[in-house]
C-alpha cells in the first residue's frame, strides 16, 4: 500500500484529491445502483400515468394531477415524492460512508499517513458529498423532465398561484427548486459526515441519519410542537413550493437557506472537532 | 493550530461557539423585529380614529401572518388545518397570506399553504377565486352599478364626524383608549385598545396597531380574559406602500382548470341566505345561532368533523342537552335538536340563549 496507489499527496490548490474521491463515489457499484433507484421513480410515475391516467385534482401526491398538461411536472412530482425519504437516504448513504466507510475497510489509517492534514481531508470529503447531492437531485429532475416531455410533451405549466408559464420559465422554476433542495440536503449531508466520524460502521451512520430525517419530519407534523418546528433540520424543506408561486415568495426560502447554512456549519465543525481528536485504530 | 493539535479536545470549542453564534443571531434577529417600542408623539383614541379615516393609501403589498390560538381542537389538514391552503382553515394554527392592494378596484389575497395556494383576486368587476389543490376557479362579475350607488345621506361626511360616530356607537359597550406604541413589520405604530365593558364577554381586549406614518391598521390582536398571549392575531410581517403593478391582478384561469361562473343573484347564494345564521344580542356578547351540520349525514368529509364533535363533553340543563366546546375566546354549543350556538361569551350565556 503506498502513495502511488492512492494518490492523495496533492498540493494545496488541487482538485486531485476531490477527483479521486468523486471517482470512488460515482464508481462504486452500490452507489450506481442507488442512483438507478432514484432515477426509477420519475420513470415509474410517468409510465403509470401514461397507462392509468392522471388522478383527480386534489387526489394523489402533489403535482401528479398536472403531469399530463406539461411533462415538466414529472420531474417536479418525482422530486416531491423523493424528498421525504429517497433523497435523504441517498445523501445519508454517501455521507455516512465518508469516514466510517474508510475506517471500516481499514483504508483510513493509510489515508492519514500521507501528508494531508485531517481538516483538508474532511473538507474534500464534504465537497464530494455536495457534488453527489447536487448530482442526485439533478438526476431525478432530468430523468423526469426527459421522460415527461417525451410522453406528454410541453405545454403551459400552471404555477401554484394559478398563472401559467411556458416550458422555458417552467424549466427555470424547476432548476430553482433543484437548487433549493440541494442546499437543504447538503446541510443534511454535514450531519451525516459528523455521524460518520463517530463510528466505524458506515451502515450504522446511514441508518442513524435517515432515522433523524424521519423523526424530524414526524415532529414537524405534530402541530402541538410548533414552537420547536423552526429548529428542525427538515422543517423548511417543503418551502420549495414557494418557488412555484407567482411572484416567487422568498421569505421562507431564504430562512430555509439560512437554517441549512447554520446546520452545515455546526455539524461540519463538529465533525472536524471529532475527527481531529479521533484515534484511528482500524 | 499547535494548541489544537496538542489538545484536540479544545477543537470542540469551535462547534459550540458556532451553535452559540447561530442561536444569538436568531434571537437578536427576532428581537430587532419585535417589540422595541418606538417613541412617538402621543395621540388620543379619537385622533387615531380620525387618522384611520383620512389615511390616503393608494396601494400596498405585503405578507400577513395570521395566528389563531383559540383552544379549539386541531383540525386535520384535509379540513383546513395548519399547512392547508384552503380559506376555511383560518380558524386554527398559523397561516401566511400575501396581499396586494391597488385601490378599491384591484385587490388580491393569496393564502399560502404547503405546496398549495388559494387566491382571491378582484380586478375591476371581475372577481376570481383559485384553489391550487382542487384546480378550481370561480368567476364572478360584479354588477356595474355596484360602485356608483349614491351614498346614504346619513353617513358622516367628515372623518371627525365618522370617528365621533364610531366612538358613540361603541361607547356604551366598549372602553376605547390608547396604550403606548408597537413595532409591526419594522414600522412604528400606535396601539388602539378596545375593551368590552360587559363582563360576560370572554374578550379582555382588542389591540389594533396603527401605522404612525400611513395610518393604516398593521396588526389586530385579540386577548382572552386573563391571557397574556393573544388568542387571535393577524398582522403584517412585511409591508410595502408602493402600489403593486397590474400584473398581480390580471388573473387568467389555467387552461385545464374547471371554471365555475357565478353571478351575484346566484340561486346558491339565495340558498345560503335562507340558512343564514341569526344573531342574538349585540356588541361583544352577541351569540350566533345557526343550524348544526347534520351529524347523521353519511358524506365522506364531515365524518371527521363528527368525530371531533362527539369527543366534546356533553352538557345539559333546562334548555336541553348537547355538546359544549369551551375555549379561551369562544364557546360553542351544539344542541341535540340541531342548533349551533357560537359566541365570545361564557357557556352560561349560551345556555340562556338556548333556553329562549
Amino acid at each position: 500500500m503506498s502513495v502511488v496507489e492512492r494518490p492523495r499527496t496533492a498540493p494545496v490548490i488541487s482538485t486531485r484529491m476531490l477527483r479521486s474521491e468523486l471517482r470512488l463515489i460515482f464508481g462504486r457499484r452500490r452507489n450506481i445502483a442507488g442512483m438507478g433507484v432514484l432515477a426509477s421513480v420519475p420513470i415509474i410515475i410517468a409510465v403509470a400515468i401514461a397507462i392509468a391516467g392522471t388522478p383527480e385534482a386534489g387526489e394523489g401526491p402533489t403535482f401528479l394531477s398536472q403531469v399530463t398538461s406539461n411533462g415538466l411536472f414529472v420531474g417536479l412530482a418525482a422530486l416531491a415524492a423523493e424528498l421525504p425519504l429517497f433523497l435523504p437516504l441517498a445523501v445519508a448513504a454517501i455521507s455516512g460512508d465518508a469516514v466510517a466507510g474508510e475506517a471500516n475497510i481499514g483504508t483510513l489509517r493509510y489515508l492519514l499517513t500521507v501528508p494531508v492534514n485531517r481538516t483538508r481531508l474532511l473538507a474534500v470529503k464534504y465537497a464530494a458529498i455536495l457534488v453527489f447531492t447536487v448530482a442526485a437531485v439533478l438526476l431525478v429532475a432530468a430523468v423526469g423532465v426527459l421522460i415527461g416531455l417525451a410522453l406528454f410533451g410541453g405545454g403551459p405549466a400552471t404555477l401554484l398561484s394559478g398563472s401559467q408559464v411556458g416550458t422555458a420559465e417552467g424549466l427555470w422554476r424547476l432548476l430553482l427548486v433543484c437548487g433549493y433542495m440541494s442546499v437543504c440536503l447538503a446541510a443534511f449531508g454535514a450531519i451525516g459526515l459528523f455521524v460518520s466520524t463517530l463510528t466505524e460502521q458506515p451502515i450504522g451512520a446511514t441508518i442513524a441519519v435517515v432515522g433523524l430525517a424521519l423523526i424530524s419530519q414526524i415532529l414537524d407534523a405534530i402541530a402541538s410542537l410548533s414552537p420547536i418546528h423552526r429548529f428542525l433540520p427538515t422543517h423548511y424543506w417543503l418551502a420549495f413550493g414557494d418557488l412555484l408561486r407567482d411572484p416567487i415568495s422568498t421569505d421562507l426560502v431564504l430562512t430555509g437557506m439560512l437554517s441549512a447554512a447554520a446546520y452545515a456549519l455546526i455539524f461540519w465543525t463538529a465533525a472536524w472537532a471529532r475527527f481531529a481528536g479521533k484515534d484511528v485504530t482500524s | 493550530m499547535s494548541v489544537l493539535t496538542a489538545r484536540p479536545a479544545l477543537r470542540w470549542v469551535v462547534p459550540v461557539a458556532v451553535v452559540a453564534v447561530v442561536l444569538t443571531a436568531g434571537v437578536a434577529g427576532r428581537a430587532l423585529t419585535a417589540d422595541a417600542d418606538p417613541s412617538l408623539p402621543p395621540r388620543t383614541a379619537a385622533q387615531l380614529l380620525v387618522d384611520l379615516q383620512t389615511s390616503a393609501v393608494t396601494g400596498l403589498s405585503g405578507t400577513v401572518v395570521q395566528r389563531a390560538d383559540l383552544g379549539l381542537p386541531e383540525l386535520p389538514v384535509s379540513l383546513g388545518g395548519q399547512g392547508s391552503s384552503e380559506f376555511a382553515g383560518l380558524v386554527t394554527g398559523t397561516h401566511t397570506l400575501r396581499v396586494w392592494y391597488a385601490g378599491e378596484q384591484k385587490q388580491r389575497i393569496a393564502l399560502l399553504g404547503t405546496l398549495g395556494e388559494s387566491d382571491l383576486v378582484r380586478n375591476g368587476r371581475d372577481v376570481w377565486t383559485w384553489s391550487s389543490s382542487s384546480n378550481e376557479v370561480t368567476h364572478l362579475v360584479l354588477p356595474a352599478a355596484d360602485h356608483e350607488q349614491p351614498l346614504p345621506t346619513d353617513l358622516p361626511t367628515t372623518p371627525q364626524e365618522a370617528a365621533d360616530a364610531a366612538l358613540a356607537a361603541i361607547g356604551p359597550s366598549t372602553t376605547v383608549g390608547t396604550d403606548g406604541t408597537a413595532t409591526v413589520a419594522g414600522r412604528a405604530a400606535y396601539e388602539l385598545v378596545l375593551r368590552p365593558k360587559d363582563s360576560e364577554s370572554l374578550v379582555d381586549q382588542v389591540r389594533i396597531a396603527i401605522d404612525a406614518e400611513q395610518m393604516v391598521p398593521l396588526r389586530v390582536r385579540v386577548y382572552a380574559q386573563d391571557a397574556t398571549v393573544p388568542a387571535l392575531e393577524i398582522g403584517f410581517s412585511q409591508i410595502s406602500f408602493e402600489t403593486p403593478g397590474d400584473e398581480h391582478f390580471d388573473f387568467q384561469p389555467p387552461t385545464d382548470a374547471s371554471v365555475t361562473e357565478a353571478s351575484p343573484g346566484d340561486p346558491s347564494a339565495a340558498e345560503a341566505a335562507s340558512a343564514a345564521p341569526t344573531v342574538i344580542g349585540d356588541g361583544w356578547t352577541a351569540v350566533l345561532v345557526t343550524d348544526a351540520p347534520d351529524l347523521t349525514a353519511s358524506t365522506e368529509e364531515p365524518s371527521e368533523l363528527t368525530g371531533i364533535l362527539q369527543s366534546l363533553p356533553r352538557t345539559s340543563g333546562s334548555w336541553g342537552s348537547g355538546w359544549l366546546l369551551e375555549s379561551a375566546l369562544v364557546s360553542v354549543l351544539v344542541t341535540d335538536d340541531g342548533e349551533l350556538l357560537v359566541g365570545a361569551v361564557s357557556p352560561e350565556r349560551l345556555f340562556e340563549v338556548a333556553a329562549r
